[in-house]
């Protein structure tokens, strides 16, 4: 099919892409379009560096490959790199969504399960502004490289969010409902639903009051949990980070202690959602890593070139936006591991503190942060009065230590918009949640 | 029927590095066009990327009329300008041997860091043409530079970035601003005690969110922004002029026109003049809608319809040099607050990952990690000192931001 160059290792990923993006603002129709097209990203690399190309027209593949070529110097040992002896020769179709496609279903059908939101939302006399949003992607993924790998896997998300804006006198608040999965008829009958979260959102708008800043035992819902989970941890389980780097590489040295004993945060590209990855764009099949066991560091994420580096296993995580990028480092799915609380427990065990529900963003370096949007007051074992927060943070290491108590319900979120945020790379579907997670003590503005 | 073609063109050359090393380079020659037709008050979109047939692609507008979007306004018309600001500073040929000299002379200056991240020259093209004599062209050229850097001994999986973005190139300023950046680093100071201080912002995005949130037009004209009942009434500082801005001067590889093809004098418009809001920022349909002011804020990807977005804000800048803003006092130069926002009534609190103690004119040491709070109407009103007039690093042309803040330790 493509003619490899010798002593040079080379792989191509060509895209075939399907996708639906529906927008109604104030119930006019502002977006109704289906995206096709076929794309491919070219690796050459010379057991020295790596030359990438990435072409729009499959008939000009071959080209490119040559041009790299020309730019490697040819090394007759390549196949004895350890990079290269890590990629795996993986071979054959691996389709989910063949029978599930996105693609057979109408647009009007999908036009008309956002419309089916529409009599909710106008109903309440506090929401200004509002925007609902259909979207829908399936990807098929073709994978040819030097060593044999021949390989054909898809991928597919769908989901609605809709935005919406509450204002009454002096009182604002912007908030989303959002439902995702990899299979559209998990998005069907989500009415009564979303009339309750905007039920919600009213009563939060007229009663919340800022929040007195101070340090209090905090729950995070399993969106908030899964945030922190990616950002505060996840990030730094992303093996490029380690690479030549001795301070790292004891400092992250596998069997440390990092967390409380309860602790187990994992990362999964075989979970459907956002995250399902069945292989990595460098043909690696999907697994299941620990990176944190009852507290332990377990384990880390790698490409083939990290996992060479680190002299440790390849995971299944080099993953490319899309075509016109490179593979590199990234989650798939993580989260947080339940307990043996009920939700009921966990609560009746706080006397005085706050509760986060919903998040607009989160970060994570040394710090870890979390925007709140839907917070509230924990009073005597019971949620109580919303409050308004800016931010909650504190140091990542420490917060893991602190965290006494999850609750024993695994809720995984299929992000509709947005997505992880790496470099350049944004934005690139992951996974996420947890249960009901409580940590004895975070900083609250 | 009117019939509308907007092409956007990029040429990337990007050098990765890693581990202070040339990992690899990448090439993207990429092209994407948009064909709308407008008739009869609705709009039809196709796009395609690289290679079309033309008249398959207008087959598809065609029929992409029929989903009825609606379109009450007029296509932009009877304007032609071109401008270019392309220079050949650097090549593409010549960017691998120059990125391999920059970092290998960077890490032999600097032994005690780990260097990471992309060397990238980009150069891109928009054209916007239509059947009603529309004809706007643009070219720019840029070199960015995004460097992660680590100390050896650091367990942080990176201590900070340098960057650099321009028109233009000299490797000895870049690793002079570079070395002046990471030598202070590497200076540990303390906060005196948490109190108000100024704080310095070389990237004020951050910090204006709540502005570009809630300047947005529909959300200023539905009802739903904090600031939707202010409009001409001074609720900033005199001192606060903000703009929204597609002047080449003050953004690079944004077309001076937006994606419906408007302009603005000077490529600028005033949307808090003096303090003053004047417009919230829009694009054609939401100024139609709602019967306000079109200030040219709209974006679309190669096969949208385009909508309303933010595309850049800049501050006016004051008569004053950035140590005539400190008034003698000692600024907190904000270089990395990831996380940060806005509560809805304007409340805003960060954590500051990285800040460094500034005179004005040196960076002197690396301060601890602290948090950062105001609200947006003392950090534009009472708390707003201005942004400086000159640009004190050796090659960035930064204009910093200063305003009172109180800042206390995590």
């Amino acid at each position: 099919m493509f003619q490899f160059p010798n002593n040079l290792y080379t792989d191509i990923r060509i895209e075939d892409v399907f996708e639906t993006k529906i927008h109604f603002a104030l119930g006019s129709l502002e977006e109704s379009k289906i995206r096709k097209y076929r794309a491919a990203f070219i690796r050459v690399f010379d057991g020295n560096r790596w030359y990438y190309a990435s072409v729009s027209d499959e008939d000009n593949i071959q080209n490119e490959i040559d041009r790299l070529a020309l730019m490697a110097e040819a090394n007759s040992s390549i196949n004895e790199n350890p990079i290269v002896r890590k990629f795996e020769v993986n071979t054959g179709k691996y389709l989910s969504f063949a029978d599930k496609n996105v693609s057979d279903i109408s647009k009007d059908e999908k036009t008309n399960l956002l419309k089916s939101l529409f009599p909710v939302i106008t109903a309440s006399e506090t929401i200004k502004m509002w925007h609902a949003e259909y979207l829908d992607s399936r990807k098929v993924t073709e994978f040819y490289s030097s060593k044999g790998a021949k390989l054909v896997f898809d991928t597919q998300k769908a989901g609605f969010a809709v935005t919406l804006t509450f204002s009454e006198g002096d009182k604002k608040l912007a908030e989303k409902f959002q439902r995702g999965s990899s299979f559209y008829d998990k998005l069907l009958n989500q009415e009564n639903y979303l009339k309750e979260y905007i039920d919600k959102c009213e009563h939060f708008l007229r009663h919340s009051k800022p929040v007195e800043p101070g340090k209090y035992t905090v729950i995070l819902s399993p969106i908030a949990a899964g945030v922190f989970a990616h950002e505060s941890f996840g990030h730094k389980s992303e093996a490029d980070f380690m690479v030549g780097d001795e301070t790292m590489k004891k400092e992250w040295a596998i069997g440390n202690r990092v967390g409380s004993d309860i602790l187990c945060i994992m990362d999964t590209g075989k979970e459907f959602g956002s995250g399902f990855v069945p292989f990595d764009d460098e043909g690696t099949q999907a697994t299941a890593t620990y990176l944190i066991k009852n507290g332990i560091l377990a384990g880390r994420l790698h490409s083939a070139s990290t996992a060479a580096s680190l002299e440790e296993g390849i995971t299944g995580n080099a993953r490319a936006m899309n075509y016109t990028y490179e593979p590199i480092v990234r989650m798939t799915t993580t989260y947080i591991l339940p307990g043996d609380k009920t939700k009921e427990e966990l609560f009746a065990e706080v006397k005085d503190g706050l509760f986060v529900e919903t998040i607009s963003h989160g970060s994570g370096m040394s710090t870890f942060t979390i925007a709140p949007t839907l917070a509230y007051k924990i009073k005597d074992g019971k949620i109580a009065e919303p409050v308004n927060i800016s931010v909650i943070m504190g140091s990542v290491f420490e917060t893991l230590s602190l965290i006494d108590g999850l609750s024993d319900q695994l809720e995984l979120i299929t992000s509709v918009r947005g997505g992880c945020g790496k470099g350049e790379q944004f934005p690139l579907p992951v996974g996420f949640g947890g249960p009901y997670v409580r940590v004895k003590s975070i900083n609250v503005q | 029927m009117i019939r509308e073609k907007y092409v956007q063109i990029l040429k990337e050359t990007t050098v990765s590095i890693v581990n202070s090393k040339i990992e690899s380079i990448r090439l993207k020659d990429d092209s994407k066009t948009s064909l709308r037709l407008y008739k009869e008050g609705v709009i039809g979109v196709v796009g395609a990327i690289g290679k079309y047939k033309e008249s398959e692609l207008e087959a598809q507008a065609r029929e992409a009329l029929n989903m009825n979007i609606e379109y009450p306004c007029q296509p932009s018309c009877n304007q032609s300008e071109a401008v270019d600001k392309r220079t050949d500073f650097l090549m593409p040929e010549a960017l691998l041997k120059e990125a391999e000299e920059f970092i290998y002379e960077l890490a032999e200056a600097q032994p005690d860091y780990i260097f990471s991240g992309k060397i990238m020259l980009q150069e891109t093209g928009a054209k916007i043409s239509n059947d009603v004599s529309l004809d706007l062209e643009y070219h720019d050229r840029t070199l960015v530079l995004e460097i992660l850097y680590k100390e050896r001994s650091s367990a942080n999986i990176i201590d900070g970035v340098f960057e650099y973005s321009g028109r233009k190139y000299d490797r000895k300023l870049v690793l002079e601003e570079a070395n002046h950046l990471l030598h202070a680093y590497k200076n540990k100071v303390d906060l005196p005690q948490s109190g108000i201080y100024p704080v310095v912002f070389a990237e004020y995005r951050t910090p204006v969110k709540k502005l570009y949130t809630d300047l947005n037009g529909q959300l200023f004209a539905s009802g739903a922004s904090l600031f939707s009942d202010q409009l001409n009434k001074q609720v900033f500082s005199k001192d606060f002029t903000l703009y929204q801005s597609l002047n080449p001067e003050d953004v690079y590889n944004i077309p001076f026109f937006d994606a419906e093809g408007i302009t603005n004098a000077d490529y600028r418009i005033p949307l808090i003049d003096e303090g003053v809001i004047k417009y919230p920022y829009t694009d054609k349909r939401t100024a139609y809608k709602y019967n306000i002011k079109a200030t040219g804020s709209s974006a679309a990807a190669y096969d949208s319809v385009p909508t309303l977005d933010l595309l850049n804000f800049k501050i006016k800048e004051s008569e004053k040099t950035l140590k005539e803003l400190l008034g003698g006092e000692m600024g907190i130069m904000v270089l990395i607050a990831s996380g940060g926002d806005f509560t809805p009534n304007g409340d805003y609190g960060s954590p500051v990952q990285l800040a460094m103690l500034f005179d004005g004119e040196r960076f002197i040491g690396r301060l601890p990690e602290i948090q950062i709070s105001s609200n947006v109407y003392e950090m534009y009103g009472s708390g707003f000192r201005g942004i400086c007039s000159d640009a004190v690093l050796p090659i960035s042309n930064t204009k910093f931001a200063v305003m009172d803040m109180k800042v206390s330790t995590t």
